[in-house]
């Protein structure tokens, strides 16, 4: 078991109501107890953390199957991974303090989810790519004349630059068509790889159009992106200050 | 960013939907933050993520696709001819024809090995080879010209 002085590991604040899953787990070998800890309307679900707490697969995933199981018994606000209370009592002095902020941001997330969308370029499009693309035939055609090092790199430099321009142009005609139908949209992290990374919120009863949306979109832009959905997830994305004030349609 | 791409070896294994590789950014960037409250262990983080994404945008990347670029040519000369603009000239058309060659005949091989079959199918195998050879020798050479002219 582990000791106090490791402190308190934050999964979510939420509804006094809520909830815990059953037989839900914490993160931590072997997996930590959890326990909801309440202050007025609101609680925090919370467990000890365990010693030499770190990104590990195991737990990432522990944080996020919790969340999402959370997020199935109503509005979560989830903790952004790894945050970590010096005891109970500064969670319930949190909870207090900023009590009317988070009940207000329950009620806005109340009946909706979060659904990622990531644009990749799409890797199965080079022959399109190449049938449509000049400055690559013309690379090509050079490295076909005198094959080489120089030539390969040149052209494959091209056609990696070429594939992400086209994917980028189809992720801002992707996104625009996804935000008319979401409640709000962020864009999320930078995602190395991807030429687009979003995150929407959308009503927990329109996630299945949504991502049916979002699958259609896909098979209409299959040589130019990749588009990979995530979700429904817990509103990551729609809990900050910043997310507030959230833009549709955004770039 | 032009030049980035990702790695065959993300390709092979595509995550899925809600699974934590396509939504470990936001399990690690987004979420609720309190600042009284510690983050633990961002270099742990730091090195995950960059295990998660292996993302190569490098040498290494453009010479995988030009090598894939000329696959696209060897599938072709086994049928294809949608355009022929894709067909030229150069010692790599050669070695591209051998590798094709053999490729179609270790497949055929394969399978002869699985079906049984005897030296008759062999050489039927062969034949449809030689005849697109002689087929795209012209319009190989004439599209090589047209090349030079426009170079």
């Amino acid at each position: 078991m582990s000791a106090a002085h490791d402190g308190v590991y934050v999964y979510a604040v939420l509804r006094a109501a809520t909830a815990l899953p059953k037989d839900g787990t914490g993160v931590g070998s072997p997996p930590a107890v959890l326990r909801s800890i309440s202050q007025g309307p609101l609680a925090a679900v919370v467990s000890d953390a365990p010693p030499q707490l770190r990104a590990r697969r195991r737990d990432l995933l522990a944080h996020q199957n919790l969340l999402m199981r959370l997020a199935d018994e109503g509005p979560v606000l989830p903790m952004r991974f790894g945050m970590v209370a010096a005891d109970e009592q500064s969670v319930l002095a949190q909870l207090a303090a900023e009590e009317s902020a988070y009940a207000a941001t329950l009620d806005r997330l109340a009946g909706r989810i979060e659904i990622n969308i990531k644009v990749l370029p799409a890797q199965n499009a080079l022959e399109a790519l190449v049938a449509e693309d000049k400055s690559v035939q013309k690379l090509r055609a050079a490295a076909r004349r005198s094959p080489g090092y120089e030539a390969s790199v040149r052209l494959g430099e091209a056609i990696s630059g070429a594939l992400t321009r086209r994917a980028a142009a189809a992720g801002q005609r992707i996104l625009r068509e996804l935000a008319s139908t979401a409640r709000a949209a962020v864009p999320g992290p930078e995602v190395p790889g991807c030429v687009l990374n979003q995150s929407f919120l959308v009503d927990r009863a329109e996630s299945e159009a949504f991502l049916l949306q979002a699958q259609s979109l896909g098979a209409s832009f299959r040589e130019h992106a990749e588009i990979r959905p995530a979700g429904p997830l817990p509103c990551y994305s729609f809990v900050s200050a910043e997310a507030r004030s959230v833009l549709v349609g955004g770039k | 960013m032009t030049a980035t791409t990702y790695s065959d070896e993300v390709v092979a294994c595509p995550p899925r939907a809600g699974t934590l590789y396509d939504v470990l950014e936001l399990i690690l960037d987004r979420g609720m933050v309190i600042d009284v409250f510690i983050r633990v262990s961002l270099v742990g983080i730091e090195i995950l993520k960059i295990d998660a994404r292996i993302v190569v945008a490098s040498v290494d990347t453009y010479l995988r696709f030009a090598e894939a670029c000329n696959r696209l040519d060897l599938e072709r000369d086994s049928g294809s001819t949608t355009v022929p603009e894709l067909l030229s000239g150069g010692v790599a058309k050669s070695v591209g024809k051998r590798k094709v060659r053999s490729a179609a005949e270790s497949v055929g091989d394969t399978v002869r090995k699985a079906v049984g079959g005897g030296d008759d199918s062999s050489e039927e195998e062969d034949e449809p080879h030689e005849r697109p050879k002689k087929r795209r020798a012209p319009a190989r050479s004439s599209e090589s010209r047209r090349r030079r002219v426009e170079a």
